[in-house]
């Protein structure tokens, strides 16, 4: 019994299939740079559209290469000429080392614009994502252009596009010590700007609602500060009905846009209140004694940052919007202020200034792995960090000190790379990044 | 048989132990299938067609052992006499034999050009260049030469122009009365092994500098793709024939009565000395070594663009793909699992990594072609956790 056990023990094992193992390696060391893309000018498929299509795929360029993120290859270097709607010539484009290419067209006609464009991953040789048109009144050109940046963006990285998208802020004018402030609106690249405001009044820290259809700021127009709401559209303001106080300062919506988060002084304390805009219902979400402003809601409307000083110095904290314990989460020397929640909700976004210089940076929800992203000194200051809409990109002004100096708008990328001023008519500051549009 | 004479630990030790032999009889999970190969090399060639054929159609394993043996064995067995009949043989090997050989046949050197022209194949045109840059081996066998060189100072120095002039009349002499020529221990010795093809292998171990290193720098070369040189097999048997150049009598029939019985012995040969790599599914062979794995890793990650700022970074993808022999990538790569995010961020790495295993497989992984069934199918796991933004 025992042998012929065994003997089956043996016919089993030997028996047994010997399956090849595939080779399995781990890699952890890849290299960091811009993925190069080749864009031919979209092709004009109407007789005098050339000038429209050049300049589409001009700014789809401008898009997708300004992000740091993806570099164009000169037309110079292409081997065959694309026709739009054809299977691309891969060995051709493989050959000067293009990874993806981006083809289109373009049609102006009856007042409207229409463009159609196709993305390919060159070394698979598919499409990637399907063709798209779109249309436009001949003014939203540039929408165009941005929409096609966005979906290139968007099939490429795995995560939504940003170039589709406005900034609110302050466009100052005239001599620093009487400086003009006007509440203005303009495309993420700084082009389209408009003013929303008269400039009869000092306004501060425009911030977009989670639609972009309204503007909460502050404004002295009353003599004292209080929180206006303006309609993006129309250019309407109306002072918002917040809890009593002096003073009323540093607002933000909520994500559902129904409730604004701000801070209030009353009797020489300032804390963290919140207002329904409908009801007009007041709810204080801290109490202490010490100094705290600045509140930005997390993505899913549980937990606020803000700043503080009730450590002595002024620092980040955390606590969720039904109340508790404030949580600490900076530690670092210096001071910490202007903390903004990403959109992605992993990190805050801050202002620090430390030993005479100010940097705008990123740490986690819990403090860990500070990152200063700018740094600015010898008589600059950066500050005033707002996030793109899909948590990728920071701008933030930086301001030029002394008698003919001012703010400047920047943008950042988080990885601390792509450090690039947005162009703007005169001073800007207190730039407030709006969602992306429909 | 009584059982209950085991007691429960004899079983747990019987069981275990009998586990532990099938285990390593079964070769730790290794695949071996080298069916084809031994079935095609030992059934069909005897002994001494076998040898013949080899010699007819690999010079590489044949002239190496035969080249060694007769430079070191011949002077040292013959010191006086002997030595000034090979050391002539050495000094002159390009000058003068080769010379006296193209007098004697007019033949031989058009025979030369027309290994080269013959061979549609640019590559072949490699191999026969190598002969004539068998004049680098020169420096090879000019070694031997000095120990004669040596023991002929202490003899009459007029001898040595003789016997240049006799090395070649001695290799035509060796073939011919090889039976009965006065170096009988040595034409013994070849004699049996093969009667007809001695005096090929006579002649080349006069020339063996130039024979012995185009067999050795050729196994040892594990390039990327060798499968492009599956033709090189084919080549190898065609110095052979420039071999015969010299003495083409004998050697021009026997390629051509054995084609593929050569070309599978070749084969047979290259596999089994491990030196010829791409015929056929490989043996399982050693595993990659850990240089040949981290090349592999390194032309994977050079093309491995990692943007550190995207959510993806975050995630660890673990991706399959086979692998043509040429060191490509065979079908298309596929996700196999993820780890560290949701749907949308893991395409969005994995499609990363795939970029980079289709970008950088242009020219062939480096990957050794002996190995092939080691890396037949390859599971990547991309990890970017130490690049990720901290």
């Amino acid at each position: 019994m025992f042998k012929k056990f065994m003997a089956l023990l043996l016919v089993v094992f030997l028996g047994a299939p010997v399956v090849a193992e595939p080779l399995r390696l781990t890699i952890t060391d890849g290299v960091i740079e811009p993925l190069p893309y080749a864009i031919p000018t979209f092709q004009a498929e109407i007789a005098g559209s050339e000038d429209m299509a050049a300049n589409i795929t001009r700014v789809i360029a401008e898009d997708l290469s300004g992000t740091g993120l993806f570099r164009q290859i000169p037309s110079s270097a292409f081997i065959s000429q694309h026709i739009f709607d054809t299977t691309p010539a891969y060995p051709d484009w493989r050959a000067i080392n293009t990874q993806a290419l981006i083809t289109g067209a373009v049609a102006v006609q009856g007042g409207q614009v229409v463009v159609k464009f196709r993305l390919y991953d060159v070394f698979t040789g598919a499409e990637m994502g399907e063709g798209q048109q779109l249309v436009a009144g001949v003014d939203g050109w540039r929408r165009l252009a941005h929409k096609v940046a966005d979906q290139v963006y968007s099939r490429i990285t795995g995560e939504s596009g940003y170039f589709d998208s406005r900034v609110i802020y302050v466009a100052e004018s005239g001599p620093k010590d009487n400086r003009r402030k006007v509440i203005s609106i303009m495309d993420y690249d700084g082009q389209n700007t408009q003013s929303l405001t008269q400039g009869n009044s000092l306004v501060l820290a425009p911030r977009f609602s989670p639609t972009g259809d309204r503007v909460l700021y502050t404004s002295y127009e009353s003599g004292s500060p209080r929180i206006y709401m303006l309609n993006v559209s129309s250019a309407v303001a109306q002072p918002i009905t917040t809890a009593p106080g002096n003073m009323a300062f540093s607002p933000r919506f909520s994500r559902d846009g129904q409730r604004v988060i701000y801070s209030l002084e009353t009797g020489g304390n300032t804390d963290i209140w919140m207002t329904d805009i409908a009801t007009g219902q007041h709810s204080r979400l801290t109490n202490a004694p010490s100094i705290e402003t600045g509140p930005s809601l997390s993505p899913d409307g549980s937990q606020i940052v803000f700043e503080s000083d009730r450590s002595g110095t002024q620092q980040l904290y955390v606590m969720p919007v039904s109340g508790g314990e404030p949580r600490r989460i900076s530690f670092g020397e210096g001071r910490y202020g202007t903390p903004v929640w990403s959109p992605r909700g992993d990190l805050v976004a801050f202002t620090k200034q430390n030993a005479g210089r100010f940097h705008i940076g990123v740490m986690r929800t819990d403090g860990s792995e500070e990152r200063l992203l700018s740094s600015a000194s010898g008589g600059f200051l950066d500050e005033g960090p707002t996030w793109a809409p899909n948590g990728r990109v920071i701008m933030f002004f930086r301001e030029a000190l002394g008698a003919g100096g001012g703010p400047s708008l920047y943008s950042v990328d988080i990885s601390g790379r792509n450090l690039r001023q947005v162009p703007s008519n005169g001073f800007a500051s207190d730039p407030s990044w709006g969602p992306l549009l429909r | 048989m009584n059982l209950q004479r085991y007691s429960i630990g004899t079983w747990v030790s019987g069981v275990g132990h009998t586990g532990l032999i099938l285990w390593l009889i079964v070769g730790w999970g290794m695949n071996n299938t080298p069916m084809d190969f031994e079935v095609t090399q030992v059934s069909v060639v005897s002994g001494a067609e076998y040898e013949a054929m080899v010699a007819a159609t690999s010079p590489n394993p044949v002239a190496e052992p035969i080249g060694e043996m007769v430079t070191p064995d011949v002077p040292v067995d013959t010191p006086a006499p002997v030595v000034e009949e090979v050391a002539p043989v050495t000094p002159a090997p390009t000058p003068a034999p080769e010379a006296p050989v193209e007098d004697t046949p007019p033949p031989p050197p058009p025979a030369r050009p027309e290994p080269v022209a013959p061979p549609a194949d640019t590559v072949v045109e490699p191999t026969p260049p190598e002969q004539p840059a068998g004049a680098p081996d020169m420096p090879v066998s000019d070694r031997p030469v000095e120990r004669p060189a040596d023991r002929v100072a202490s003899t009459p120095t007029p001898p040595p122009p003789p016997e240049a002039e006799v090395s070649p009349q001695a290799q035509t002499a060796v073939v011919e009365d090889a039976p009965t020529e006065t170096t009988d221990p040595v034409i013994e010795e070849q004699t049996p092994t093969a009667p007809e093809e001695t005096a090929t292998r006579i002649v080349s171990p006069d020339e063996k500098p130039s024979s012995a290193p185009t067999s050795t720098p050729r196994p040892p070369s594990r390039p990327s793709a060798l499968v492009p040189p599956t033709p090189a097999p084919t080549q190898t048997p065609e110095p052979e024939t420039q071999t015969a150049q010299t003495p083409a009598p004998a050697e021009t029939p026997a390629p051509s009565t054995t084609d593929t019985e050569a070309a599978n012995i070749a084969a047979a040969l290259a596999a089994a000395s491990g030196a010829a790599v791409n015929q056929g599914p490989a043996t399982s062979g050693p595993p990659l070594t850990g240089g040949e794995e981290d090349g592999f890793r390194r032309a994977v990650s050079s093309c491995w663009v990692v943007d550190n700022g995207a959510q993806w970074a975050s995630v660890t993808v673990t991706v399959g793909f086979s692998m043509t022999q040429e060191g490509k990538v065979a079908g298309d790569v596929e996700l196999l699992n993820f780890t560290g995010g949701d749907q949308a961020t893991a395409r969005a790495a994995f499609e990363a990594a795939r970029r980079a295993i289709l970008r950088c497989q242009s020219s062939g992984y480096p990957l050794p072609a002996d190995k092939y069934e080691h890396w037949k199918d390859v599971e990547l796991t991309f990890d970017p956790s130490t690049m990720r933004l901290r």
